[in-house]
């Protein structure tokens, strides 16, 4: 459903001009700039998260009862995800109608309904304006006008989807329905990880990385980098570059869905090639880097749900990953564990140990943030340079092979049509 | 080495309890990793956990050690695949703060705050927050059983490369 | 039958405003608002909102409800039933009596 008020006011759409030529090889090559111009990233903010896009905004789990909010963004705009008494899940744009304050201050938490502090607006959990102090004036003095409608200042409310317990907005009404944004491939990952179980959350991990958001975007559709880079997979058996493997990308790009398939350890002519690998190294707690099976077993990987959400399954650790652009040159990265109210306690305890493997201090993970920090300090001193994206050849089609950049270039090439670059 | 004490007098353990938290911040701040780990008992519990998640009874932790061959697991991967930019960590502990003592079973806490100097910035203060210890009395002295780094930071500052 | 309730005297019915229709009061420690509604009879409830900390001794009368002024959430002066959001919770009802022109209200809510 639909939910915006009527006081969306008149806005004059100044279209942001950008003098920019893309190196006329096309998307096998990325200009620093992409990285660094804040009039692109403002208008990636426009076209990418207010625009004809579906946003992850949460799960289920994370607002359990009627009131539960908390409080995230989409893009750089400031929303909240809320139970009203109805027991659905709303998505407001964290704004009084009043003078655009915040209304929620605390990353979660449980109301009857939202008060702004600072006039005491009042609004229900649907974001419609209930009361607003002294509206008929104080000692016959003052007021509202007679005509004021509350029903015209409301919070505006997202256009919302559940699918499976995870929570999606889009701010446009023109975007298309969530399944035909997805597509089959997307949206079968998404089911796959939330296959309409009853979740239960078990916590998140946040940072903040010195880079642009686009380049954890390109680093989860580079396959190319994961062995090279993160030793401790093919150390420790948990990932290798001649695995079986897809690389699909689709949404025109945008999406990506990336999958290998875990052979245990081996030395191979691969293997002997990489300049880290260790052999003589053992992991004394074997559970640490030992899923019990769950799903298909030793499948790793998910999908990027553009524009900045990830799905994926990392040995027993179940986690949405989802992207918050803080300016042009920082990004948050935010995952959300959780398992299955049915979870045993071991399974629990395995959920727990394999999350060592992700996030900041994450033994397949901690390298790629220092990575994309080297990145941006390397680019920006050479806005005008230019990044080339030729493994696995020039073409945007899907591989069968992991050792390819052919989803950033699916992805650019999605991405130069998009903001008419 | 860590002298095993009078276990009737507050003030006496509570200095050797100072003491031991600062030889713990010292061995970090020397990446004397493999050192670190001496620091606790084989049934032990290490996270990193953020505040965030501590109170809302949310068990994730960033590093979650259930034993001590994690914790060597840990090293390994530190020392031999992990790829990261040199840095200088500096741990400052202070406000020790005994809770209670049962036998040879002592509750602390202290707080701690973590600066980084990396090779082409200035310090800056990287992680703060309260270590929620179980220590135990023995023989070689006092051994860690539990500790949760509960870090007040609302996002850590792009990666958390050795523990806290 | 003997009367078990305390009664404390609170003011006169002249004393309710003619232009509120309201007066508040306080009885025993608690904040207490009367009424003198269109038809003449008397009432009595809570003064603070069951919703926010406002008087509703400052709200508007209307078809025998009170209308906070904080939000605008109605209650019914007859029974203290939330009528209208965002009030939900009832506001307490206190029994009265009126003898020689003067109104007492119970020191204990119906």
């Amino acid at each position: 459903m639909s939910c915006t008020h009527e006081n969306k006011p008149d806005v004059i759409e100044v279209p942001i001009t950008i003098n920019r030529r893309w190196p006329e090889e096309g998307y096998t090559r990325i200009p620093a700039w992409v990285y660094t111009d804040p009039a692109i990233y403002k208008k990636e903010m426009d076209v990418f998260f207010a625009g004809d896009t579906w946003n992850y905004v949460g799960l289920e789990c994370e607002v359990p009862e009627v009131g539960s909010y908390k409080r995230q963004w989409i893009g750089d705009r400031p929303v909240i995800m809320v139970r009203n008494e109805e027991g659905d899940i709303n998505v407001i744009e964290n704004r009084c109608a009043h003078k655009g304050a915040q209304i929620c201050w605390q990353n979660t938490g449980k109301v009857k309904d939202f008060t702004c502090p600072y006039h005491q607006w009042n609004y229900d959990l649907d974001g419609n304006l209930q009361g607003i102090p002294f509206r008929r004036g104080a000692l016959g003095k003052g007021g509202m006008p007679k005509d004021f409608d509350v029903k015209k200042f409301g919070i505006n409310r997202l256009r919302t989807v559940n699918r499976g317990g995870s929570i999606w907005a889009t701010f446009s009404d023109t975007a298309p329905d969530f399944e035909t944004y997805c597509g089959e491939e997307v949206l079968a990952e998404i089911d796959h990880m939330l296959p309409g179980k009853k979740l239960r959350l078990l916590g998140y991990s946040r940072q903040l990385i010195p880079s642009n958001w686009k380049m954890y975007l390109e680093n989860l559709k580079d396959p190319y980098h994961a062995t090279l880079l993160h030793s401790f997979y093919i150390t420790f058996g948990l990932w290798r570059a001649d695995s079986k493997s897809e690389c699909i990308p689709t949404g025109g790009g945008a999406h990506s869905v990336m999958v290998s398939h875990n052979e245990g350890k081996k030395k191979t002519e691969a293997t002997a090639e990489m300049e880290r690998f260790r052999d003589d190294l053992q992991i004394l707690d074997a559970e640490t880097v030992t899923p019990r099976a769950e799903f298909n077993r030793g499948r790793v990987g998910g999908a990027w749900v553009f524009p900045a959400a990830q799905f994926g399954i990392q040995a027993n650790s179940l986690k949405t990953r989802h992207v918050i652009p803080r300016g042009p040159d920082s990004h948050e990265l935010v995952f959300t564990y959780y398992g299955y109210e049915d979870d045993d306690e071991d399974m629990t305890r395995l959920r727990l140990k394999h999350a060592n493997l992700l996030g900041p201090a994450g033994f397949v993970s901690m390298d790629d943030s220092e990575m994309l920090k080297q990145v941006q300090t390397g680019i920006s001193g050479y806005p005008e340079s230019v990044s080339v994206v030729e493994m696995g050849g020039r073409d945007t089609e899907p591989a069968d092979y992991m050792v390819s950049e052919v989803l950033i270039r699916a992805f650019y090439q999605y991405y130069r049509e998009a903001m008419e670059l | 080495m860590n002298a095993v004490l009078d276990q009737t007098h507050m003030p006496t353990l509570r200095t050797a309890l100072r003491d031991f938290y600062d030889d713990y911040g010292t061995c970090l701040d020397d990446w004397n990793l493999e050192g670190w780990v001496d620091f606790f008992t084989d049934d032990c519990h290490y996270r990193v956990i953020s505040h965030e998640n501590k109170q809302a009874n949310l068990p994730l932790g960033l590093i979650y050690c259930m034993n001590k061959n994690m914790l060597l697991d840990r090293v390994t991967a530190i020392r031999e695949t992990t790829m990261y930019e040199p840095r200088m960590l500096r741990h400052f502990i202070s406000g020790v703060h005994i809770k209670s003592v049962e036998g040879d079973v002592i509750k602390a806490q202290a707080n701690f705050m973590v600066t980084e100097a990396l090779s082409d910035q200035e310090p800056t203060v990287n992680l703060v927050g309260q270590y929620q210890d179980v220590i135990i009395r023995t023989q070689e002295g006092f051994k860690l059983q539990y500790r949760d780094c509960v870090y007040d930071n609302y996002r850590i500052r792009n990666s958390l490369i050795i523990p806290v | 039958m003997t009367d078990t309730l305390s009664w404390i005297a609170v003011g006169t019915p002249a004393e309710i405003s003619p232009d509120t229709g309201t007066l508040r009061v306080v009885v025993e420690g608690e904040a207490v608002c009367l009424y003198k509604l269109e038809d003449g009879s008397i009432h009595a409830t809570q003064d603070r909102c069951s919703h926010g900390n406002a008087s509703l001794a400052e709200g508007y009368i209307e078809d025998g409800l009170i209308e906070c002024p904080l939000h605008q959430g109605c209650f019914d002066i007859r029974t203290g039933e939330a009528v209208t959001a965002p009030c939900k919770a009832p506001i307490k009802v206190y029994p009265i009596k009126i003898e020689n022109d003067t109104i007492y209200v119970s020191g204990e809510p119906a």
